[in-house]
């Protein structure tokens, strides 16, 4: 068989989309950054676990994404799981188009000024489909929070400048999506949920 | 005026090669999210509804594997077009064209209405071969004019 000049240029057309896709693979596989603790840890965000462990784990989350409340069983449990040589921390990243993601971090932070983050936290997840302003203001009563003062941090975005904070971080440390899970600084790659429970054991054996 | 349609005929040609390049792509991609069950980048959360249904996988082909073999053999048969002037290969690739608007119109008509969400790669997917329909009709009006 004879090549045309035009099945030359089919092939030289193949070849250069070869090339990009390789390119394309190789620039996107790079490692990414990896960050110390201290710089992703920020001393007002909500921890778990031992605080002095040498291991943390950060989440940037949403609390209306559905990954992020199905990644929610695996993360307790594995936080739980090494709560000695692990401390794990919370941080906003809501996303524009869930519009309970703000309002319900706006909320936990309100719960958070009175000691019950994390109880806000779990409420939120478990009952995620739920989610509205209304379930909001009365998972404070559930939790048994002074109504009073809660209402007041949330309804007036006391904690709105902590949350755009930590959404302005999370996009200098490369999260674009939720959950992004960093361990000791480094951005994970999950493709399933047991690779959490992998990567924390592996970091820990280390 | 003949050497007029001679260019149109292989500009389009080259067109639809590079749009069945670029199905060939996307079906890789969206298929390895399949075969590994990993996330798919997408704008909106309608790829992962889609790759979790069983909708997705009619007589247990995962769909960007038709869509893959579609493609594919598009991609040979408009770069065995460069080589032989045979009508049977346009026949062939208004054929698969045909069968491919059905496929994507059937697929994007499943996710409407049964699955309820729309993947951003599938959307494109279609239009992809919604366009290498026309052009593949379009050729083969300027062949037949030319006989």
């Amino acid at each position: 068989m004879k090549l045309s000049g035009e099945s030359k240029f089919l092939i030289g057309i193949v070849l250069v989309t070869v090339i990009l896709v390789i390119g394309g693979i190789f620039f996107l596989s790079r490692p990414a950054p990896a960050f110390t603790c201290q710089e992703i840890l920020t001393s007002d965000s909500y921890k778990k676990g031992n605080e002095k462990a040498r291991n943390c784990l950060i989440e940037f989350s949403d609390f209306q994404c559905p990954a992020c409340g199905s990644f929610y069983p695996q993360v307790k449990n594995v936080v739980e799981d090494n709560k000695d040589n692990l401390v794990f921390a919370y941080r906003h990243f809501p996303l524009d188009q869930h519009e309970q993601a703000w309002p319900a971090a706006l909320a936990a932070e309100a719960a958070g000024e009175q000691g019950k983050f994390w109880e806000m936290h779990d409420y939120i997840f478990e009952n995620q489909e739920n989610l509205s302003e209304q379930f909001l203001l009365e998972a404070a009563e559930k939790l048994g929070l002074d109504k009073e003062n809660f209402e007041a941090a949330y309804k007036e975005k006391k904690y709105q400048d902590k949350i755009n904070r930590d959404l302005t971080d999370g996009r200098k440390f490369g999260v674009d999506a939720t959950p992004t899970f960093f361990l000791n600084g480094k951005k994970l790659n999950l493709f399933s949920r047991t690779d959490l429970d992998k990567a924390v054991e592996e970091a820990i054996k280390k | 005026m003949a050497e007029n349609i001679k260019l149109t005929k292989k500009v389009l040609n080259r067109i639809v090669f590079i749009l069945s390049i670029i199905g060939v792509i996307i079906a890789v991609y969206v298929l390895y999210g399949f075969i590994k069950k990993t996330s798919i980048v997408c704008v909106n959360e309608g790829c992962e509804i889609v790759r979790k249904s069983p909708y997705s996988y009619p007589l247990g082909i995962p769909v960007p594997l038709v869509g893959l073999i579609g493609y594919f053999v598009l991609m040979i048969l408009t770069f065995a077009r460069s080589v032989s002037q045979d009508l049977k290969l346009l026949k062939a690739i208004l054929a698969i064209a045909v069968f491919g608007v059905l496929f994507v119109g059937w697929f994007t008509y499943t996710e409407i209405f049964y699955i309820k969400a729309v993947c951003t790669w599938c959307a494109i997917s279609a239009l992809n071969m919604l366009i290498i329909f026309i052009i593949g009709l379009k050729m083969y009006q300027l062949e037949r004019r030319t006989k």
